[in-house]
């Protein structure tokens, strides 16, 4: 199958062999666009994140896929489950706020904690950092689906199989026509 | 990919082979030798204007999306949100534009070559061919339509035949059968054009 797909490769044109290279990046860019329309609809830079621990539980397990909104006008309360990034780690944590300070112009500093955790975060935060604050807020969980994620953690735990894939998948795109 | 126009004798050497249960391969191949019969049978100038259409509107939509992600790297995202809104509304637009092009521009259009007046008093005539093969369908129907320069007049000839009677049982395409078909329903538009 894949030889006589790549004789059809080779009896392309050059426009016709432009238009595959064309199709294979459109694919790309659609689900690249997608997901910065939806960076711009919720204003949140990663708009969709998997929860990685079992910090959260019972509220979130590991492998739920959590889906984030961060309008700046909608005030941070204490009980809600933020998704923030902390200096020096690459991973956003998922957690839920714990106490909060609020001043007359409207800044906050507040603490979080994971529901399964015994103690706060202090520990998890930058050396010296007690607080978080607006600006390290990635958004707040307005709704989850379960499960789904664990395709993302066992891709990133295996990433030579993550690779195959996206090779595979990306080389059927290139040689099959239409 | 041959960059090269294949000349007669290499199109003799290398028969096509498909694999002639894959739909698309079918209809690919096909287009592919019609289109080469009508460069070796006719004396036209194949028109790339349409197909050149569709991959400008490709290019420049690939074109945003890679300059998006170039700004939103550059200046991280909550800066980018008005050149990101601009590039994603303007991305969804031309895959909407697209979209409305090959359904309703070419509508399965795969060449369209230009016969000049050899005496050059004429305004050239117009020539397009397309096809259609429905899934799981074996019926081919190629449809091949002249467009009087002068007169303005399209005269249309078609022809619908199963797929296995240009191919023998290992998916070879045969050539000189589309090639007499081919034939047919050119001279089939060409005779309307001129009792109109």
């Amino acid at each position: 199958m894949l030889q006589g797909a790549l004789d059809d490769v080779k009896r392309m044109n050059k426009r016709q062999f432009l238009y595959q290279v064309l199709s294979f990046g459109m694919i790309v860019s659609s689900a690249l666009m997608i997901w910065k329309g939806l960076m711009v609809v919720t204003g949140s830079e990663s708009p969709i994140v998997v929860v990685l621990s079992g910090s959260m539980e019972p509220a979130f397990h590991r492998g739920d896929l959590l889906f984030l909104t961060n309008y700046q006008d909608e005030p941070v309360r204490v009980g809600e489950i933020v998704v923030f990034k902390v200096e020096g780690r690459d991973i956003p944590i998922v957690h839920r706020v714990l106490k909060l300070h609020e001043k007359e112009n409207g800044t906050v500093k507040f603490l979080t904690k994971g529901d399964n955790n015994s103690v706060d975060d202090r520990g998890l935060y930058a050396p010296g950092q007690l607080w978080l604050t607006k600006k390290d807020v990635v958004g707040r969980a307005r709704g989850f689906l379960p499960y789904v994620g664990m395709v993302t953690i066992y891709m990133n735990e295996y990433p030579k199989f993550k690779y195959a894939v996206l090779a595979c998948l990306g080389l059927y795109v290139l040689v099959h026509r239409e | 990919m041959s960059n090269k126009p294949a000349t007669n004798a290499e199109v003799k050497e290398e028969p096509v082979k498909v694999n002639k249960w894959d739909g698309c391969a079918v209809k690919n191949a096909l287009d592919d030798a019609v289109k080469s019969a009508m460069q070796r049978k006719f004396d036209y100038q194949e028109n790339y204007a349409l197909m050149d259409g569709r991959l400008a509107m490709c290019s420049i939509a690939v074109g945003v999306a890679m300059f998006a992600m170039l700004w939103d790297y550059l200046y991280p995202f909550p800066q980018s949100k008005p050149v990101l809104i601009i590039c994603v509304s303007s991305y969804f637009f031309l895959m909407g534009l697209l979209t409305l092009y090959t359904t309703f521009k070419e509508k399965g259009i795969f060449v369209v070559s230009v016969q000049k007046d050899p005496a050059g008093f004429k305004p050239d005539n117009t020539w397009e061919a397309s096809s259609y093969l429905k899934k799981y369908d074996d019926k081919y129907q190629l449809v091949m339509s002249c467009k009087d320069g002068r007169t303005g007049y399209l005269s249309e000839a078609s022809l619908t035949k199963s797929v296995a009677s240009y191919f023998d049982s290992n998916g070879e395409l045969l050539q000189d059968l589309l090639d007499t078909d081919v034939l047919k329903v050119h001279n089939q538009a060409l005779s309307g054009l001129k009792h109109e």
